[in-house]
């Protein structure tokens, strides 16, 4: 391909030192909050959005995403980008969490994580369809020998000259835990956000908090869109844009893609917190 | 005709867009404060105007950053420059007059961690990382700042959150009906997300020209301010929004038509209902 | 009772519109080009297969259309709070987020192909204009449709979030639905359609895309009438089961055991799914059967 054809030359090595000041600056980020707005509930929020942000980050890496390769059937996943489809999957997660909101935290996370797993569901059930029944290509890893769930062997179902194509059972798999962590994720940053600004919003515009519910919705809900992206772009760098599921050798740079990503949503969530509270 | 490589060879250099691009839009957005000085709206337009140079550098940072090739697709970075830039631009509204600057400083601060992270955390040894993202984050914040105060008129935390709807004839405040409350900024996010990833896009390739991309980042941030023109009519006087979308056709218009001679200018050739021109040597 | 039955039918109504915007998603992007199968495309004249496709690089799917169906709902809401209907204001708003799609269609072709230039591959004017107005029309179909499913979620069922941001998170799930099922159909099935039936395409064969039709050069339209049999009503059914599901399980169980009856429900279709794609799975294996002598080079 031509100019974005050449993959970058990052290893799958740590780079500790790095690693070692991403986590000072973690600490340091969410000192300042301590600091600054005191053990309240708006200090526990920003817990939150930092664990929204690594369930996304570490679900992104389930989602099984083979790129521009895999609509030709030269390489398994899904053929499309792996940010926005684990985007795609988080927020419709978000969407049926963002209902579910006044049922409660743990009964909305869950029905985030539900409503993401069940679009990658079914998603990846139509992946696979499609190419069995379109084009009548078997499903086949081209990064394992044997299927770790099922056991099944990939060898001999790849076709020649590709690396495998379609969906082995283990990617479906992941795929749908990809989707049940983003979209669990995504839900838990909107539903700590919308927390603080439905309880700050009143008295700060000085209006009743059912006047000021529109606006702590659409603050909560943008920001979680964009914390969701954001996450999600730094695991699909980290990953290099491809990955075929948690049976993938990548998948084992996950580390540092918490690290990142607790870095970002610790820092965008202290921001996005401190509009209200300062 | 001639062979341009993938590094920007010849042309503006980046250094020189990334000032003209910060300079105006950063001017641009604080022209639309005239609105307040003078007690119109009229001058909501210059937000436009703001968000097209934003873009028009942002298109040539992506380029920059993309040549390295990052591993994923280029529209990526225009989501991570949005999703990074919308946080430092809410945040920054809340600051009054300040509002532009301290959204710069902010997302500067946000793209220049997240572009350590990136490079260093996870290791992916770019050189211009940091810096391409550190740019991406601040032009997102314009671009969003730009599209607000075209749309409602200002960047200030208040006008933006508040806003009116017309029942019977009466007219009645209402948080619904803002520029944030009624999610508006979340077209802004994706007007301004493909707007600054399309141009280098649609226009890799060995024969990558600077002047037809930087044109279709013109016409894209001037396609997106029609848009928003249509939009603004909810918030603004009639004759503000007719200002802002006459504007922004015309821009349109303009740099569209140049566009289309400029990429007859790269072509191959421009052919009209003919067969596949047989070819020598392939 | 009556409101859940009012629920079920705007459910059953969203996911009927759901299933044609799938449909008319995929049959626009395989029109245009759009998401992965592009790279081939792209690669052809490089090559030496000069061709007569369509390629519309605007951005991958799903942020293209989270931009199409964002910006139809934006300005949907922004015509139904100038006191237009909402009907109407739903066809204005889509009409305009087209207009910008079929500008942004006409930038990326010319784009790319001016790109091109060293390769000999000529920009064709008139697969500009007649394969323009045909996207831009199926394209026309998913907005409407979609914006039309996110005021139905927000006015009728009642969910939180304003039209403009339900217009982002479906239009995102909508590209991302309609890419991972149709790509595959459109990129290996129909790019590819003289290589082996039944078997990848080898990486050494890329760029070789079939160029030439049943009558004449193959143009992109022509790819549309071919994902319209499969990849696009599979996309459809796709997406709206998507949409459906997620409402059904929502405005029927949410109130059983303060929402707990909304997930159970949710785990039990998952399990369905999941045992339909082993199913699925295992029919191929055991139906296709491996390709000959097991290949070493796995890494």
């Amino acid at each position: 391909m031509t100019a974005i054809g050449a993959k970058p030359a990052a290893g799958a090595a740590m780079d500790i030192p790095s690693t070692i000041a991403g986590i000072i600056l973690l600490l340091v980020i969410v000192g300042a909050t301590y600091f600054l707005v005191g053990a309240g509930m708006m200090f526990y929020a920003l817990i939150g959005v930092i664990v929204g942000g690594l369930l996304i980050a570490f679900g992104v890496h389930f989602v099984p995403v083979g790129g521009a390769p895999a609509a030709m059937g030269q390489a398994p996943g899904i053929a499309t980008g792996v940010a926005m489809l684990a985007a795609g999957a988080g927020l419709a997660g978000l969407f049926g969490g963002a209902w579910a909101a006044e049922q409660g935290l743990v009964v909305a996370v869950i029905t985030g994580a539900v409503g993401g797993g069940l679009m990658m569901a079914i998603t990846c059930m139509f992946v696979t369809f499609i190419y069995v029944f379109g084009m009548g290509i078997p499903c086949a890893s081209g990064k394992v020998a044997k299927d770790p769930i099922t056991g099944d062997t990939q060898t001999e179902y790849k076709s020649q000259g590709t690396e495998g194509h379609g969906l082995p059972f283990v990617s479906y798999v992941g795929g749908v835990i990809g989707g049940l962590l983003g979209g669990g994720g995504g839900t838990l940053i909107y539903i700590m956000l919308l927390d603080v600004y439905k309880e700050a919003l009143p008295g700060m515009m000085k209006a009743l908090p059912a006047q000021v519910l529109p606006i702590a919705v659409s603050l909560a809900g943008i920001f979680a869109v964009g914390m969701f992206l954001v996450n999600a772009v730094l695991t699909a760098y980290n990953i290099t844009g491809t990955i075929e599921g948690p049976h993938d050798p990548k998948f084992k740079r996950f580390p540092r893609a918490l690290v990142a990503s607790a870095v970002a949503s610790a820092l965008c969530g202290m921001v996005a917190i401190l509009i209200v509270a300062m | 005709m001639t062979v341009k490589v993938e590094v920007v060879e010849g042309g503006i250099p980046h250094n020189t867009i990334m000032a003209a691009g910060l300079v105006a839009s950063v001017i641009f957005i604080y022209l639309t404060y005239a609105n307040v000085l003078t007690g119109t709206q009229l001058f909501s337009f210059f937000g436009g105007l703001a968000a097209v140079a934003a873009i028009t550098w942002g298109s040539h940072t992506i380029k920059h950053l993309c040549s390295y090739g990052i591993g994923t697709g280029v529209p990526s970075a225009g989501m991570m420059a949005f999703g990074s830039g919308v946080i430092a631009m809410l945040f920054a509204t809340k600051f009054g007059v300040a509002s532009p600057i301290v959204a710069v400083v902010l997302a500067a601060i946000i793209g220049a961690v997240l572009g350590f992270l990136s490079n260093n955390v996870l290791n992916m040894r770019i050189p211009v990382m940091i810096q391409s993202l550190t740019e991406m984050a601040i032009i997102g914040a314009l671009v969003l700042m730009g599209f607000a105060a075209m749309i409602s008129g200002s960047f200030e935390f208040n006008p933006l959150t508040a806003g009116s709807v017309t029942i019977l004839g009466l007219s009645l405040p209402s948080y619904q009906a803002s520029f944030i409350g009624s999610s508006l900024i979340a077209v802004a996010f994706m007007l301004g997300g493909i707007a600054v990833q399309h141009p280098f896009n649609a226009c890799l390739g060995p024969n990558w020209t600077q002047d037809r991309m930087l044109t279709l980042a013109q016409e894209c941030g001037f396609l997106s301010m029609i848009t928003a023109a249509v939009m603004s009519m909810v918030f603004l006087s009639f004759s503000a929004a007719l200002v802002s979308v006459i504007v922004a056709l015309v821009g349109w218009y303009y740099t569209y038509t140049k566009y289309i001679e400029l990429s007859k200018r790269d072509a191959a050739a421009w052919l009209d209902a003919k067969p596949i021109p047989e070819l020598e040597g392939h | 009772m009556e409101s859940i039955v009012f629920g079920i039918g705007i459910t059953a109504l969203a996911g009927a519109l759901a299933t044609v915007a799938g449909a008319a998603e995929n049959t626009e992007s395989d029109i245009g080009s759009q998401g992965d199968p592009n790279s081939q495309v792209q690669l052809a004249p490089q090559m030496g297969y000069i061709h007569r496709i369509f390629n519309k690089a605007i951005a991958g799917e799903p942020p293209a259309y989270g931009l199409w169906v964002a910006l139809g709902a934006g300005l949907a809401w922004a015509f139904m709070a100038m006191q237009i209907n909402p009907i109407l204001a739903i066809v204005l708003g889509s009409a305009l987020a087209v207009f910008v799609q079929g500008v942004y269609a006409t930038t990326a072709y010319l784009g790319r192909i001016a790109s091109l230039s060293k390769f000999g591959q000529p920009v064709f004017i008139d697969v500009l204009k007649s394969m323009t107005t045909v996207t831009m029309a199926h394209a026309f179909v998913a907005i409407f449709t979609t914006v039309t499913i996110c005021h139905l979620i927000n006015a009728a069922l009642g969910h939180p979030f304003p039209l403009p941001l339900l217009g982002l998170v479906w239009g995102i799930a909508l590209g991302a639905a309609g890419s991972a099922t149709g790509n595959p159909f459109y990129g290996k099935e129909r790019q590819y359609q003289t290589q082996k039936f039944g078997a990848g395409v080898p990486i050494a064969a890329s760029g070789n895309i079939v160029r030439y039709a049943e009558a004449g050069e193959r143009n992109s339209l022509d790819n549309g009438w071919f994902s319209a049999k499969l990849g696009g009503p599979a996309s459809g059914l796709c997406f709206g089961l998507i949409v459906f599901l997620e409402l059904w399980r929502t405005v029927i169980f949410e109130k059983i055991g303060a929402g707990w009856g909304a997930i159970v429900v949710g785990i039990i279709i998952i399990l369905v799914f999941t045992v339909i794609d082993r199913y699925i799975e295992v029919w191929a294996r055991k139906n296709y059967g491996p390709y000959g002598e097991p290949a070493k080079e796995g890494s």
